[in-house]
């Protein structure tokens, strides 16, 4: 969506499950993982790390330092929710979804104080930053999951509409190649 | 009066290696330490952003979540690469730390008594990636020929697992050395054998 965003195309290898149990491609990733990300001769691993480079290189990292470490903040916060939400999908879905649901308005409470402050509506500051991109995301994957999720949520509503409706975001969420791809890779969402 | 103030429970936990780049970089740092008995009054942890520590300050700028305060000080004091690419490198090489961290901190608070040994026998899968990384480093750093947030923290979570699984690092000639000479520098080796530092617990729950 950050790429999108800003006008940036991007050239996707899609692996099947096939192709990555043959070995060598995990063998080649420094941490044996994917996501796998180029920038010319520069090959990043951990998709945080690709998102703070790409908000380095689009002004998508805050205006100054200190807004460059709220900025970080955030985003680590953003993880910490999507870490909990992948346990969830991969490890006790059909146990633990509807504890989840039921405790996620803990979880997404601190976000709405924030962006309920915000002049901007964004996160740190009055631009958009690549925390940003990650919490939208990280919303639109709970909306699925957990229905009625931003109902009790003003801010967090607003915010996923007004990000939802910037052109490029629009454009690439109703584009085919993105709406078929599953959000998990075990097909439960 | 310090600049830096930090809020946290009195263990090394998420903060050793915050300490550590701090005390390199000849810093002081104002401790408030939390016993768990004020924690539970709940005050605190209601005025937390995240309703979580560390906490840390920085003149007028309050910061949670120990990464971000690992970057703040890479950036304040020259340990952040000397340009963007090694920026983006630090980056990719912390959050691999931070992957085994959260690995080790699932066995200490979830599965000790059960999850040890096999948690002691994988780990030099994980530990692999480094040793090949340092092994690879001209400046025995892991990224650039100058020291990083990154190692900080590599090296803080290496002191963990020397004390978790006693013999991981023998097989791990680049990882040996690297944290020897980690601890030889002499802020940190000060520092390592203060003992304010050397009483903290490594957890919380009293494991290791």
């Amino acid at each position: 969506m950050m790429l999108a965003d800003n006008g940036q195309q991007l050239k996707e290898n899609v692996v099947s499950i096939e192709e990555w149990m043959k070995g060598d491609l995990k063998g080649s990733c420094l941490f044996g993982q994917l996501p796998k990300f180029e920038d010319g001769d520069l090959v990043l691993y951990q998709s945080n790390a690709m998102l703070r480079h790409l908000g380095r290189k689009h002004g998508a990292y805050g205006k100054k330092d200190c807004e460059a470490s709220l900025i970080d903040m955030m985003n680590d916060s953003v993880e910490d929710l999507r870490l909990k939400y992948i346990k969830l999908i991969y490890q006790e879905y059909e146990t633990g979804k509807e504890a989840y649901c039921k405790d996620l308005p803990n979880h997404l409470k601190p976000f709405e104080s924030i962006l309920s402050k915000s002049k901007s509506g964004f996160l740190v500051g009055d631009q958009i930053s690549f925390a940003d991109y990650n919490l939208f995301d990280l919303l639109l994957n709970h909306k699925v999951l957990c229905s009625a999720s931003l109902d009790s949520f003003p801010a967090l509503k607003s915010y996923v509409d007004k990000m939802a409706a910037r052109p490029k975001i629009k454009a690439l969420l109703e584009c085919e190649n993105f709406k078929k791809l599953p959000i998990n890779g075990n097909g439960k969402q």
